[in-house]
């Protein structure tokens, strides 16, 4: 900038001068042209002079009178622009004449001085009937005085106007220099304020990150905090009920209450884990196709159990039978989490809605909306902005973990849908879950519920675990059935094993040092295709994304009836191939 | 400054004479013979007088001719109105007729006057010298500070039609009205 307007403004004395001498150029033309003109006109008024005072002296030549002719001659001494007058005869002889600075004529026409630049000197022929008899001359001043003193005038005015104009500019110049000289002062003062700015953000920035860090860390220990609570409460709960079966003598049907109290516990862990795991969305889905309908139907007991005596449960039930795929159990998990949310939002009691209708998506495509409201006491827009994100809760520490709503998040994106969420304080929440239509409208049976054990046949089982502890439970439970079971340790062992006994089955741990579970499964596949092999994790990323190629998963921590009965459909499913 | 002036023109007049006066004797007459055939331009004649067609200009010398070839000299180098001037000497008045212009000497037998008064009112503008008496023509030459110089009698020239122009006037030594 300091440079664009210098570049130009350099040449400015310059043009300043250029512009003066233009004036004084273009004065001087003036004058020149002026002059010219005038100087013809003088030479013009100084001929006629001359013709005519040869016109009369013509007389006084012809009779040689040179006093008659000096008498004609001093007529022209009024004139005082008139240097020197002078009458010559045919032979060039002086007639008359007269010289204004006092000096005599000369005594013939060749005695006469040069002309010089300043006078005008003209000629005019003495004629008498067509003969020249004698010459007149006249020398004029080119210049009058009082034209000379204008001349001068003109000229000093002229160059005391450039001067004028040379000092305006250039003061004017000066001017726009120092403000130029300040511009960029203060344009470089604005540099080093916003670089110091940019420093600040900086600053800002790495607080900033810090204070998420912090804030981060803070929400950890807030998750961490809530799930050691709950699961202080389960693992009490089971290790009192395992404390009391190991008593001695215990009535059976105690037994079979502390072993239940004990499964519960465990299912309501497992769903814990499930919960953190879909806030994070690595919990593998089992997709099946459902009816959201009858799903809803289902579960209103359990609802209405879940909202107690206060809270009147209203379902709508409006969709047209569009089938979902999706996982049952999260579906049934979200509904609960928005609807104990929708239950803690009214504490004075309402009305909960729960509401199923179409709707178009995206490019057209046709979703099932499930509408859930509820007549509490609403959130504010900051609120509302906020409920999605994992660990934020309104409620007091140890009542909420802060991932319910997170969990319905994750879900709902998982399964290509979405969440929406209308509030308003002191006008309730209706929280929406948006879910895409299957492909196919058929409806895929039913799977078995797991609480039946399947009986099989005995079979030889190659159990593959890297952790001792999971393994041998599931070597116990397995033995239980009645099975003979083999354990290996890792996939390297398991697939070394395999080569040297024929199994029926082989159940693998997904995540292992080494051979990984999928890696066996592939072996296996190559080496002995009849053989089926049924997968166990707690979480893998390879299945969350790659899938399992078809091969059966089950989810840890499971439960001897899954697990029965993953074992004889492999087994089935492998027979019937 | 009056002053100055008048001495300048004394000065200038000096000048001027300075070489005339060395052969005054010698050009007196010569001048006389020069100054004859110009008087014609200045002088207009009554149509009737005026020569025929193309007829010279006659310039007369009545009587003795002091100027001899000069005065042929001279006519031949001048021209009025394009016509030549002839000189033409005559020995009486009653020869003048064709003569425009008619230079009077005189003689102790006939003096100028006798001649002048012969010619009566004929339109010719008769010349006389002062040095050869006192009649007077319409001009009379007459040698002034050395000089050649003229009387003119206007009142005769308009008594004979003729009319003298006043650039002539203005170089006469003294106009009789």
């Amino acid at each position: 900038m300091r440079n664009l307007l210098g570049g130009g403004w350099r040449s400015a004395p310059l043009a300043i001068f250029g512009l003066a001498l233009l004036i004084v150029l273009a004065g001087v033309l003036v004058s020149i042209q002026f002059n010219a003109t005038y100087s013809r006109a003088r030479v013009e008024q100084s001929q006629g002079f001359a013709d005519v005072l040869a016109a009369s002296s013509a007389a006084a030549v012809d009779f040689n009178d040179p006093a008659a002719a000096q008498q004609t001659v001093d007529a022209y001494r009024v004139n005082q622009q008139i240097r020197m007058v002078g009458v010559f005869d045919r032979q060039g002889r002086t007639l008359a004449g007269y010289d204004r600075s006092g000096r005599p004529v000369a005594p013939n026409i060749e005695g006469i001085p040069p002309e010089t630049g300043n006078m005008i000197r003209v000629q005019s022929p003495i004629t008498q009937a067509g003969q020249t008899i004698g010459t007149v001359y006249i020398d004029v001043d080119r210049d009058i005085r009082s034209r000379i003193i204008l001349r001068y005038l003109f000229l000093v005015g002229l160059f005391l106007l450039a001067a004028l104009v040379v000092a305006a500019l250039g003061l004017a110049q000066a001017q726009l220099r120092a403000a130029n000289r300040q511009l960029g002062d203060r344009a470089e003062a604005l540099a080093q304020a916003n670089e110091l700015l940019e420093e600040q953000m900086g600053e800002r920035a790495k607080a900033e990150e810090q204070l998420r860090q912090s804030q981060k860390m803070q929400a950890l220990g807030q998750l961490t905090g809530g799930i050691a609570h709950d699961f202080n409460n389960l693992l009490t709960v089971i290790q009192g009920s395992a404390d009391m079966l190991c008593r001695p003598e215990v009535a059976p049907a105690k037994r079979i209450r502390f072993a239940q109290a004990i499964v519960q516990a465990a299912t309501n862990a497992a769903s814990l884990t499930s919960q953190l795991l879909a806030f994070a969305r690595r919990q593998p889905l089992k997709p099946e196709q459902l009816d959201v309908n009858a799903l809803v139907r289902e579960m209103d007991d359990l609802i209405d159990r879940t909202m107690g005596e206060r809270i009147r449960v209203v379902t709508e039930l409006r969709s047209l039978a569009c089938r979902v795929e999706t996982d049952r159990a999260q579906l049934q998990s979200a509904i609960l989490n928005i609807a104990s949310n929708a239950r803690d939002a009214m504490a004075d009691g309402g009305v909960l809605t729960i509401r199923t209708r179409d709707e178009d998506g995206e490019e057209g495509r046709p979703m099932i909306a499930l509408d859930i409201s509820d007549t509490g006491e609403g959130m504010d827009a900051e609120t509302t902005d906020r409920i999605f994100e994992p660990f934020f809760t309104t409620k007091a520490t140890g009542r909420g973990t802060g991932l319910g709503l997170s969990q319905v998040y994750g879900f709902a994106s998982q399964s290509g849908g979405e969440v929406r969420v209308e509030s308003a304080p002191g006008e309730g929440t209706t929280l929406t879950l948006l879910l895409p239509c299957a492909d196919f409208a058929e409806l895929a049976a039913e799977r078995p519920d797991g609480s039946e054990i399947v009986r099989h046949a005995a079979a030889d089982i190659l159990v593959v675990e890297d952790n001792e502890d999971v393994g041998a439970f599931a070597e116990t439970m397995l033995t239980e059935l009645g099975h003979r079971v083999t354990r290996a340790s890792s996939g390297e062992e398991a697939l070394d094993l395999s080569r040297r006994h024929k199994f029926d089955v082989v159940l693998s741990d997904v995540v292992m040092p080494g051979m990984g579970g999928l890696k066996l499964a592939e072996a296996l596949a190559t080496e002995q295709p009849a053989l089926p092999v049924v997968l166990a994790t707690g979480y893998s990323q390879e299945i969350a994304e790659a899938g399992s190629s078809g091969r059966p998963v089950i989810l840890k921590p499971y439960r001897l009836a899954t697990l029965s009965h993953a074992l004889a459909s492999a087994m089935r499913d492998s027979q019937s191939a | 400054m009056p002053g100055r002036r008048t001495l300048l023109r004394l000065a200038g007049a000096a000048l001027l004479l300075a070489p005339t006066a060395a052969s005054a004797q010698v050009t007196d007459t010569a001048v006389k013979a020069a100054f004859l055939p110009k008087f014609a331009r200045y002088v207009t004649w009554p149509a009737a007088a005026m020569p025929r067609g193309s007829d010279p200009f006659v310039l007369c010398v009545l009587g003795s001719d002091p100027f001899g070839t000069m005065l042929d000299n001279a006519a031949r180098s001048q021209t009025i109105d394009g016509r030549r001037i002839a000189v033409r000497r005559i020995d009486s008045a009653a020869a003048a007729d064709g003569c425009q212009i008619a230079f009077v000497q005189g003689s102790r037998t006939r003096p100028a006057g006798q001649v002048i008064a012969a010619l009566g009112k004929k339109p010719v503008l008769t010349v006389t010298d002062a040095s050869n008496g006192s009649q007077r023509g319409i001009i009379h030459f007459a040698v002034v500070n050395g000089r050649v110089r003229f009387f003119i009698d206007q009142a005769s020239a308009a008594q004979r039609g003729l009319s003298i122009s006043s650039r002539l006037l203005a170089l006469a030594i003294g106009v009789k009205q």
